[in-house]
């Protein structure tokens, strides 16, 4: 049973992308998609240049791609955070470190454009996590309500920052940074996509080699200690981690929360809190999540409404539920 | 052995020493309880041997070695700790929170071996946990949540084991068990024990040694049976006891 649904789990993905590839504002004849993909790896049909294949190995398949990588991303972080803090109400959203690292590339946009935008992004998401963590830390102890509402204030005044943003820098950048408050995958291109791979490299990969420590971590500062963990020094790197692959997100395709929140719930609700299992399916079930999220988001109107709508209209609810359920099952007290 | 000489602790802020100058044995094969009233320094001399605190003055050693300024990662090969106030977070299972023991064993990038499974395996059986291995260690009950916990301890295959207050959250069944669970292990392992306790009764029936701690001294040390008196019970504690013996062993009991 298990092993079923790890599988279900770890190769989800290649069904959410498939299914996401055939569908879309421009109907293609799904012959017609399959003959393009493989033409693309093979090059024996002899396409030739249709628009066809213009939307879909241009258009849907870096956007497809792009949203599975953000999603596995800010799920990892997710897994991470809720870990180290012990508290399963945080992600990098909640956190205020997508609205960190958003107003650090709506500075960079707007006023500093000659920095490269994911290392602001970074910098500004790290300040935020500090912020957040140092606002609710009193006397060696973080509460986890404290941590919350700390993240709260810091999301809120970043993204206040951003609107400020909107109204001093001239027109034409405007749409640049009203996307980065809405999360869309809208600009999804190749480019975004390599650069999304520096999320994997310096976020997803390192924290995967690094997965069983979650477990210790998770017993509380004192009892890693004891158990032989140097806790500063591998929080910070799991910090590192997890804003790396925030912020890179969030600069590619804006704030997207709840994502990080709710897959490594569902997760563990299916297969148990073991973080060698729980990461990497939990990397997987992200990407399958964001990549039907954006699937639903650019279809289900004429516009393609932003992806961070639907995650959030799924995500508030099941906060909710947690809280409720919280207290008696998910974790401790 | 462990040994401790002359520890001095001060809070930062504080203005006096919370430990003036400690000093004590703990040999290996036996168990070393600690008693004192509330506020006695008990928690701060249990917080500064396992290390989570620093002392300003004073020498730790372990078998001769100086243990003070060690690494979390070789502290944890010789001190295994069970804590007082666990508060667990996700409902792992009880073979999951064992294998935490072996932390130190395994490299930062690494997941538990085999080897790793067969000495946490072998530690819950050890104490008699075996048919709650799969079971989520949330739900399980307090005496078997410290047994746990103790598992995890063995697991980490340490040569000097503390427990703070291990009786404190569980009823008088679970108190026994537990200290009798112990004190067989101290033997079986020729472990060092240091537990801290608050009932002089536990600490007769149960201890090798006593060390009674009162305002960050030490008042009295020795034979259970010979420092827990009603002369010292009514220095440290401020109660008029009695005692009274049944066969070889003796209680405490309070004048009401």
């Amino acid at each position: 049973m298990k092993i079923i649904k790890i599988v279900g789990l770890a190769i989800s993905p290649i069904f959410a992308a498939s299914f996401a590839i055939f569908i879309g504002a421009y109907e293609v004849n799904p012959v017609l998609i399959i003959k393009i993909l493989l033409d693309r790896v093979f090059n024996f049909f002899e396409i030739g240049d249709i628009p066809e294949k213009n939307i879909i190995i241009d258009i849907r398949l870096p956007r497809v791609v792009l949203a599975g990588i953000v999603g596995g991303s800010l799920s990892c972080a997710g897994v991470c955070l809720q870990s180290i803090f012990r508290n399963p109400l945080v992600d990098p959203f909640i956190l205020g470190i997508s609205a960190g690292a958003a107003f650090g590339c709506a500075v960079t946009v707007g006023f500093l454009s000659f920095l490269p935008i994911q290392l602001m992004a970074f910098v500004f998401a790290m300040i935020a996590v500090g912020l957040a963590y140092g606002i609710a830390k009193t006397q060696e102890e973080v509460s986890r309500l404290a941590l919350i509402l700390s993240g709260v204030v810091i999301s809120a005044f970043f993204s206040a920052l951003v609107s400020i943003i909107k109204f001093l820098v001239d027109p034409h950048r405007l749409q640049a940074i009203v996307f980065w408050l809405m999360g869309s995958f809208s600009l999804s291109d190749w480019k975004a996509v390599k650069i999304s791979f520096l999320a994997i490299l310096i976020g997803v990969f390192p924290a995967f080699l690094m997965r069983w420590r979650l477990n210790v971590m998770s017993m509380g500062d004192e009892e890693a200690r004891a158990l032989g963990v140097n806790v500063k020094r591998e929080r910070l790197l799991f910090i590192v981690f997890s804003t790396f692959a925030t912020a890179i997100s969030t600069s590619l395709c804006g704030i997207i929360g709840w994502v990080g929140l709710m897959v490594p719930h569902i997760v563990r609700m299916l297969l148990g809190p073991d973080h060698r299992v729980l990461l990497p399916l939990a990397v997987c079930l992200g990407a399958s999540f964001m990549i039907v999220a954006d699937t639903v988001s650019r279809t289900i109107t004429n516009f393609d409404i932003p992806v961070g709508i639907v995650t959030a209209l799924t995500g508030a609810p099941f906060f909710i539920y947690l809280m409720k359920i919280g207290r008696r099952e998910t974790w401790g007290r | 052995m462990l040994k401790v000489r002359d520890l001095h602790f001060r809070h930062k802020e504080g203005s006096i020493d919370v430990l003036k100058g400690i000093s004590f044995n703990a040999p290996r094969g036996t168990i070393t309880s600690i008693l004192g009233p509330n506020g006695s320094g008990k928690t701060t001399l249990f917080k500064c041997i396992s290390g989570l605190w620093k002392a300003q003055k004073g020498e730790i050693t372990f078998d001769e070695k100086p243990v003070t300024r060690l690494s979390p990662k070789a502290r944890a090969k010789i001190f295994s700790i069970v804590f007082q106030d666990h508060q667990p977070s996700f409902p792992f299972s009880v073979i999951d929170v064992v294998l935490l023991g072996r932390t130190s064993y395994i490299g930062v990038f690494s997941v538990p071996s085999l080897k790793d499974y067969e000495i946490a395996s072998s530690a819950i059986s050890t104490v008699g946990i075996e048919s709650l291995r799969d079971t989520p260690y949330t739900q399980i009950s307090g005496g078997e949540r410290q047994l746990t916990l103790i598992a995890r301890a063995l697991a980490q295959d340490a040569p000097c084991m503390l427990l703070d207050e291990p009786t404190s959250h569980l009823d008088f069944r679970n108190q026994i068990e537990i200290l009798k669970k112990v004190r067989e292990l101290a033997l079986r392992k020729n472990l060092a024990v240091l537990i801290t306790l608050h009932d002089p009764n536990l600490a007769m029936l149960f201890s090798d040694r006593v060390i009674v701690i009162n305002s960050g001294m030490k008042v009295a040390e020795g034979n259970p049976k010979e420092v827990i008196n009603e002369e010292m019970m009514k220095r440290v504690y401020k109660i008029d006891v009695n005692i009274i013996s049944s066969g070889e062993n003796k209680m405490v009991y309070p004048r009401t």
